[in-house]
C-alpha cells in the first residue's frame, strides 16, 4: 500500500516536472518554427537564450520585479533579432554563419555581464505556482497540469496560439508564401523582407522568454552557459516537429520527460546505472533523429536569401 | 582582380576595427578599460614563450577543422556536424589506443595507428551526416545538429561505462595512457611539433586539392550551381560524400591531435567548440586557404590570451567569444554593404 502511494507520488512528479521542463524549449521552438516557415534558419536561438536569461535575471535581482525582468528579456531578444533580420534580409548573409555568430556572442556577453555585474551565484524567489480554484484541486491531473506558473501556462497557450496565426489568418497565409515560394509571393504583392522581418524578430523575443524562463520562473538562478545547448534542441525540435507547432510540442515534451525521468532516477537513487540514466534524453534524440528522416519537407526557401530579379 | 583583392581586405580590416569599437563599448559600459584588456590578452597569448606554445596547442585543431570545412563549404555543403565530427575522431582514436597498448608493437606505430583511426572515426560519422543528406534528404544543418548531440552522448557513455577508470568513473575522464604513447612534445613547453606538422600538411594539401586539381574544380563547380554541375555529367552526389569524407577526416584528424599530444585520454569536452570556431574561421577567411593560418592563430590567440583576463583584471576569459561574435556579424555586414555598393558602382 504505502509503495503505491509513493509510486504514484512520484510519478505525478515526473510528470509534473516534464510538463514544466518543457516551457524554454516551447518558447524557443515556436520561435524558431515561426522564422524557418518564413524561410529563416536562425540558429542563434541559444546566444538569445542567454542574452535574455541574463537580462531577466539581473533586472529581478536588482529591481526585485519578474515581470519587468520578463519584459527587459523580450526587448533584448527582438533587439538580437532585429540586428539578425538586418544582416539576413538586407545584407543576405548566410545563415548559418551569424546564427553562430549570435550564439558565440550571447554565450561570452552573457557571463562576461554576469561576472562583471553579478559576480557569484545568487538565487532570486521566481514566479510562484498559481493556484486555480478547481482545477489545481483535481487529484493527480491538478498537481501535473494546473499547479505550474505563469510562465509554463504561457507556453502551452502559445501552441494553439501559433496554429492558429500559421494556419488561419493572412498573416500566416503570408509566412508560409514567403518560405515556400517568395517569388511568388512578392509578385502577389507581400513584402518579403518585412514578412520576415517579422518572424525573426518575434522569434527573438520569444528566445528571450525562453531564456528568462529558466532564470526567473525554473531555476531561479543564472549561471554561465546555462542553456547548455538547449536552444539547439529547441532549433532540431523544429524539424522533429514538421513545421508544425503541434509537431513541436510532441517532440518538446517527449524530450522534457525523458528529461524528467532521468532527474527523478537520480534524485530517487534508484539502482539505474547512471550513465544509462545520463544518457536517456541523447538515445531519444537518436531515435527521433532515425525515424523523422525523410518524413517531412522543409519550407522551400529556408535559408536561402531573397533578391528581387529585376 | 588585384583591386578587387584589396577592396576586400579593406572591407575586411574595417570590420576589425569596429568590432574592437565595439567590444571596447561594452568593456566601458563594464567599467573595464579597453587598452588594459587588449594588452593583457596581447600579453597572454604572445608574452611569453609557454604562453605562445599554448596558442599553439589550440591553433593545431582549429586549423585542422578549418581546412576540413573549406572543402564542404566550396561544395556549398554546411558542415555543422564538425563538432561531433571531433568528437568522433578523439573517441576513434583512444579506442585504436586501448586495443593496441598492450600489443607490444612500438609506440611509434601505435601513435599513428591511432591518428590515422581518428581520421577515419570523423570520416565515418561525416559520412553519416553525408547518407542522411544524399540519401534521406535530411538537410545537413539538422542532420549535423542531431549527430553533434549523439556524439557528445556517446562521449559521456564511454567515460562513464565501458571505459570508466577503474573505482570510480567520473567527468575527468578515461585513464591516461602511459606518456611514451603521446605525441614528444617540444622540451618544457606542451605543444607537439608533429601535431603542428600535422596541421600544415592539413591546410597545404587542401589548398591544392581545391586551387590545383580538376577535383578542386569539379567540387567547387558542384558547390556553385548544384543543378549545373549534375547537367554537365558531373556525379553531383559522389562529389558531396567525397567532400563529407574528407572534411570529417581532417576534423577526426583535430580529435585526434586532441588525444594524442593535449589529453592523452578522453575526456566530456575533448572538441572544446573548435569546430563551431572553425566554421567562424572558415567563414571569415572567405573560403580562401591561404588565409586559414593567420586569422586560426589569431583566434587561437584571442581564446587563450583572455585565459587570465579574470586573475589580472577580474574580466571573464569569455570577453574572446563576445569578441570573435562581434567580429563574425561585421565581416558579414561588411561583406553585404560590399555587395551591395558594388552593384551600385556597375
Amino acid at each position: 500500500m504505502i509503495t503505491d502511494l509513493f509510486s504514484t507520488t512520484v510519478l505525478i512528479g515526473i510528470l509534473a516536472s516534464g510538463i514544466r521542463l518543457a516551457t524554454p524549449y516551447l518558447y524557443a521552438a515556436i520561435g524558431e518554427t515561426f522564422s524557418q516557415k518564413s524561410g529563416v534558419l536562425n540558429l542563434g536561438v541559444e546566444g538569445q537564450m542567454l542574452i535574455g536569461s541574463f537580462a531577466a535575471f539581473y533586472v529581478a535581482f536588482t529591481t526585485g520585479n519578474l515581470w519587468l525582468g520578463l519584459l527587459v528579456a523580450m526587448i533584448v531578444g527582438a533587439l538580437m533579432g532585429l540586428v539578425m533580420a538586418f544582416v539576413t534580409v538586407n545584407l543576405h548573409a548566410q545563415q548559418g554563419i551569424s546564427g553562430i555568430g549570435f550564439y558565440l556572442f550571447g554565450l561570452g556577453l552573457s557571463d562576461l555581464l554576469f561576472q562583471r555585474l553579478i559576480g557569484n551565484v545568487e538565487t532570486i524567489k521566481g514566479f510562484e505556482k498559481i493556484y486555480i480554484p478547481g482545477l489545481s484541486d483535481i487529484p493527480g491531473i491538478g498537481q501535473i497540469l494546473f499547479n505550474q506558473n505563469i510562465l509554463v501556462y504561457g507556453a502551452y497557450l502559445l501552441v494553439p496560439l501559433a496554429w492558429f496565426v500559421l494556419n488561419k489568418t493572412t498573416l500566416g497565409l503570408k509566412i508560409r508564401a514567403v518560405g515556400e515560394n517568395p517569388d511568388a509571393a512578392d509578385s502577389l504583392g507581400v513584402s518579403v523582407a518585412r514578412v520576415r522581418y517579422f518572424t525573426i524578430v518575434l522569434g527573438g523575443a520569444l528566445s528571450g522568454i525562453a531564456g528568462a524562463s529558466l532564470s526567473i520562473a525554473l531555476l531561479n538562478v543564472f549561471q554561465q552557459n546555462m542553456t547548455s545547448g538547449l536552444g539547439f534542441i529547441a532549433v532540431a525540435l523544429v524539424y522533429f516537429g514538421a513545421w508544425k507547432p503541434v509537431g513541436v510540442l510532441g517532440g518538446a515534451l517527449l524530450f522534457s520527460m525523458v528529461n524528467s525521468l532521468q532527474l527523478w532516477i537520480q534524485v530517487l537513487g534508484i539502482p539505474i546505472p547512471s550513465d544509462i540514466a545520463v544518457m536517456m534524453p541523447y538515445v531519444l534524440t537518436i531515435l527521433v533523429l532515425v525515424a523523422t528522416v525523410s518524413r517531412v519537407r522543409a519550407p522551400s526557401a529556408l535559408t536561402k536569401p531573397f533578391e528581387r530579379d529585376e | 582582380m588585384i583591386k578587387d583583392r584589396f577592396g576586400n581586405l579593406a572591407y575586411q580590416l574595417a570590420a576589425l576595427l569596429l568590432a574592437f569599437g565595439v567590444v571596447s563599448l561594452i568593456l566601458i559600459s563594464v567599467d573595464a578599460s579597453p587598452s588594459e584588456t587588449y594588452k593583457n590578452i596581447f600579453k597572454g597569448s604572445f608574452g611569453e614563450m609557454r604562453k605562445f606554445a599554448e596558442v599553439l596547442v589550440a591553433f593545431v585543431p582549429l586549423l585542422l577543422v578549418t581546412a576540413g570545412l573549406l572543402v564542404t563549404f566550396s561544395s556549398g555543403l554546411w558542415n555543422i556536424g564538425v563538432e561531433g565530427q571531433v568528437v568522433l575522431g578523439a573517441i576513434a582514436t583512444t579506442w585504436v589506443y586501448r586495443l593496441l597498448l598492450e600489443s607490444g608493437l612500438p609506440p611509434g606505430l601505435i601513435i599513428a595507428l591511432a591518428i590515422l583511426g581518428g581520421m577515419v572515426g570523423g570520416a565515418i560519422w561525416a559520412a553519416l551526416a553525408g547518407i542522411l543528406k544524399v540519401f534521406g534528404g535530411v538537410n545537413e544543418i539538422f542532420g549535423g545538429l542531431g549527430l553533434n548531440f549523439v556524439s557528445t552522448a556517446l562521449t559521456i557513455y564511454l567515460i562513464f561505462g565501458p571505459w570508466k577508470r577503474p573505482g570510480v568513473a567520473s567527468m575527468s575522464g578515461t585513464v591516461p595512457f602511459p606518456d611514451e604513447f603521446s605525441l614528444p612534445l617540444l622540451a618544457n613547453l606542451r605543444i607537439s611539433p608533429w601535431a603542428l606538422v600535422i596541421a600544415f600538411v592539413g591546410i597545404v594539401v587542401i589548398y591544392f586539392l581545391l586551387q590545383g586539381t580538376y577535383f578542386g574544380l569539379r567540387l567547387k563547380a558542384v558547390g556553385k550551381n548544384f543543378r549545373a554541375a549534375y547537367l554537365l555529367g558531373i556525379p553531383t552526389w559522389q562529389y558531396a560524400m567525397y567532400s563529407f569524407l574528407i572534411c570529417g577526416a581532417l576534423a577526426g584528424a583535430a580529435g585526434a591531435v586532441q588525444v594524442a599530444a593535449v589529453y592523452h585520454r578522453l575526456i566530456p569536452s575533448i572538441s572544446s567548440g573548435y569546430g563551431y570556431l572553425g566554421l567562424m574561421v572558415a567563414m571569415l577567411i572567405n573560403y580562401q586557404a591561404l588565409w586559414a593560418v593567420p586569422v586560426a592563430l589569431f583566434f587561437a590567440a584571442l581564446n587563450i590570451g583572455s585565459i587570465q583576463l579574470p586573475i589580472v583584471m577580474k574580466l571573464d576569459s569569455s570577453l574572446s567569444g563576445v569578441l570573435q561574435g562581434v567580429l563574425v556579424l561585421f565581416v558579414l555586414l561588411a561583406a553585404g554593404v560590399r555587395q551591395k555598393f558594388g552593384r551600385k558602382a556597375q
